[in-house]
């Protein structure tokens, strides 16, 4: 199954769960895979336009994606990233 | 490897240079300054007398090529939380010190004349301690203007405003970043260390490195090889990508996670998120300019911003993520160019923006002054300077001006402001600020993972705060966040022998075993490592929910004893 990695900031859902492992085609279905098992997850990630938060980048297998349509396959890892720091 | 420590005597007028002991090779920056704090300088003394020692020191790795490494740790007794405490910073005096060979000035005593300026001077031919009367009062910017036709080109500068010579507890200590204006834009601003340097009547501190070369490692092929592969690494990276425009591009996350404190923390999320978020000042950078810039020779992160004003002109750097949250949403002034120009203010006067937007905000909550009132608040910042009762009460933070006002709402920790990072969803960073020695610093340790669970709060405050020591230890910026694995690497090659990712761990232990030993000799006890009232009975969040609710006794393990390394610690980044 592909796995989707968690950044630390968005674990809240997931309660600190950095992987999970999920069924799923494509990036959104792995992500709303996540969120069924997880409800809350979904809606740190994408806004109400269903397009990923323009603060968080998405990665499929280390390469940043754009659209969250493109496919997934068996072993894929999915990447949720968010930045965080002070200054 | 033939290194110097410079000793400034400010009552006799004098500075003489010592050799730098060999087994302090690896003592640098925070580590080296608890250190010298620890042996030297008498925990119960007053932070404003001639007894306490002001400590300028920059990392293992500053001066050399090693990507982002050039900070300099401040470090002294602190006026605001009674305790040890170091701030850093970038720009390029750490390099320009280390360049020369001096891995550290250490300022004792205090001149017989408080009206009194002076200025340490550094150069290859040696130090001196000058009378600088001439700069007596000037604003940061002003003064390094003036010290730019004064001295060389190449120098930095190491300086205050007037509210370090007015020795108020807010006061930082301004570094010249790395740009041709060597604008004094980067702060050492946390803990009042700005009022230590002023109380010793100290204004600045020129380095004239000239041209000196990046100091040679013991393996230089070795040393150029993992600089440049760790470059590549970093820059082919997620971590390059994801900072790209610098931390006000967290205001967005941090609203989110009920992390960005409105109204003197009374909520979590503030409805101005948007006009205050950091995608608003990238956008202004395709009509009036300005961008990212590094603030520090050899920066590969270039988290730094610079602002323009509506004319194209140059406002402030760097506008980050705390000084928006502080002076913004906790003050509900909903736009980041007023933020701005209360940012270029602090870096004026020489005060932490965390602070005085933590002191501002207890002032508009006790109803001295408006919400959102952002010319009202930009009044009260030039108060501090003209040194009114309101701008000094102000100047000396948040517990000075809530006391003051006898207002309940203080979230301060050891007497410091709490930053951004809100300990009620981030309960682990909550137990960094009880336990640091640092009071509420988020660079103390942040842990930004509001789904860890209970049990590990303690070991995961505790490894932060250790992995954070030792790289503040080395030059390395937070925001680099390298490993300790990485640090070791560095330094191995730096040395020219082995040196274990378990030996830069011990270095950041031992720090922190300083700093505990210091305060404990200053009077702290347990019942000090605690969050007020105000954040473990007033929630943020869905139906206020979210409160600091961690057990004394969990709190006490973050520093009771060392954990064994959990499964992610040698994996850890940095993150501050």
């Amino acid at each position: 199954m592909p796995k989707v990695s968690v950044s630390p900031p968005l674990r809240g859902p997931t309660r600190g769960e950095a992987v999970v492992e999920v069924a799923g085609a494509s990036v959104r279905a792995c992500l709303e895979a996540v969120d069924a098992l997880h409800p809350g997850f979904l809606a740190l990630v994408v806004g109400p336009d269903g397009a990923v938060h323009n603060f968080l980048k998405v990665f499929l297998n280390g390469e940043q994606v754009e659209s969250l349509d493109g496919s997934v396959a068996e072993g894929d890892e999915v990447e949720v990233m968010a930045a965080v720091g002070g200054g | 490897m033939g290194d110097k420590l410079i000793r400034v005597d400010m009552t006799n007028l004098t500075a003489t240079v010592e050799d730098y002991p060999e087994d302090w090779n690896l003592l640098g920056g925070r580590a080296l300054s608890a250190r010298i704090l620890l042996q030297e300088c008498d925990p119960e003394c007053d932070p404003l007398g001639p007894d306490n020692v002001l400590v300028m020191a920059p990392g293992v790795l500053s001066g050399t090529m090693a990507p982002t490494s050039g900070r300099i740790s401040i470090g002294g007794k602190s006026p605001l939380t009674g305790g040890i405490k170091e701030a850093n910073a970038g720009g390029n005096p750490g390099q320009d010190l280390m360049k020369l060979g001096y891995r550290g000035i250490v300022v004792k005593g205090q001149p017989a004349d408080p009206e009194k300026r002076y200025a340490v001077e550094v150069r290859k031919t040696g130090i001196e301690v000058v009378e600088a009367d001439d700069t007596k009062g000037m604003w940061n910017y002003a003064l390094i203007e003036k010290l730019g036709d004064t001295y060389g080109k190449t120098a930095s500068f190491i300086s205050i405003g007037p509210a370090g010579e007015m020795r108020l507890s807010g006061a930082s200590v301004a570094c010249t970043d790395a740009d041709q204006e060597r604008r004094p834009a980067r702060q050492a601003a946390r803990g009042g260390l700005g009022a230590v340097m002023g109380s010793k009547g100290l204004k600045y501190v020129m380095i004239d490195a000239e041209k000196a070369p990046v100091r040679k490692p013991a393996d230089l092929k070795a040393f150029a090889g993992l600089t440049k592969s760790y470059t590549k690494e970093f820059r082919d990276g997620p971590k390059a990508n994801v900072f790209k425009f610098g931390t006000s591009s967290v205001v967005p996350v941090a609203n989110i996670l009920n992390t960005f404190p409105y109204k003197n923390r009374t909520e979590g999320q503030s409805p101005d998120v948007d006009t205050l978020s950091g995608a608003r000042i990238v956008e202004s950078f395709e009509t009036r300019g300005g961008g990212m810039h590094n603030c520090m020779t050899g920066c590969i992160v270039q988290c730094s911003n610079i602002v323009h004003d509506k004319d194209g002109n140059y406002k402030t750097s760097a506008l980050e993520f705390e000084t928006l949250t502080l002076l913004g949403a906790n003050c509900a002034i909903a736009s980041w160019e007023d933020v701005a120009d209360l940012d270029r203010l602090c870096d004026e006067i020489g005060v932490d923006t965390i602070e005085m937007g933590a002191a501002i905000a207890v002032y508009m909550d006790s109803g001295g002054l408006e919400w959102g009132d952002a010319e009202g608040a930009k009044r009260i910042l030039k108060e501090i300077a003209e040194g009114t009762e309101l701008g000094t009460a102000i100047g000396n933070g948040a517990l000075s001006i809530g006391k003051k006002r006898g207002h309940k709402r203080i979230p301060v920790a050891k007497g410091q402001a709490l930053p951004a990072w809100d300990p009620r969803p981030l309960k682990a960073t909550g137990i960094t600020y009880c336990t640091s020695p640092m009071g509420g610093d988020h660079t103390a340790g942040l842990i930004v993972n509001p789904g860890l669970p209970p049990e590990q709060f303690a070991q995961a405050s505790q490894e932060s705060q250790l992995i954070n020591a030792a790289c503040d230890s080395s030059g390395f910026c937070q925001f680099l966040q390298p490993t300790l694995p990485e640090i070791a690497d560095f330094y191995s090659q730096y040395c020219g022998e082995a040196v274990t990712k378990e030996q830069v761990a011990d270095i950041g232990w031992q720090c922190l075993q300083d700093e505990w030993a210091f305060n404990e000799r200053a009077g702290f006890t347990a019942a000090d490592d605690d969050l007020p009232e105000c954040i473990r009975e007033e929630g943020v969040g869905p139906g206020g929910a979210l409160k600091f609710d961690v057990a004394a006794d969990v709190i006490a393990q973050a520093k009771a004893s060392r954990f064994s390394p959990s499964d992610t610690f040698w994996d850890t980044k940095v993150t501050g």
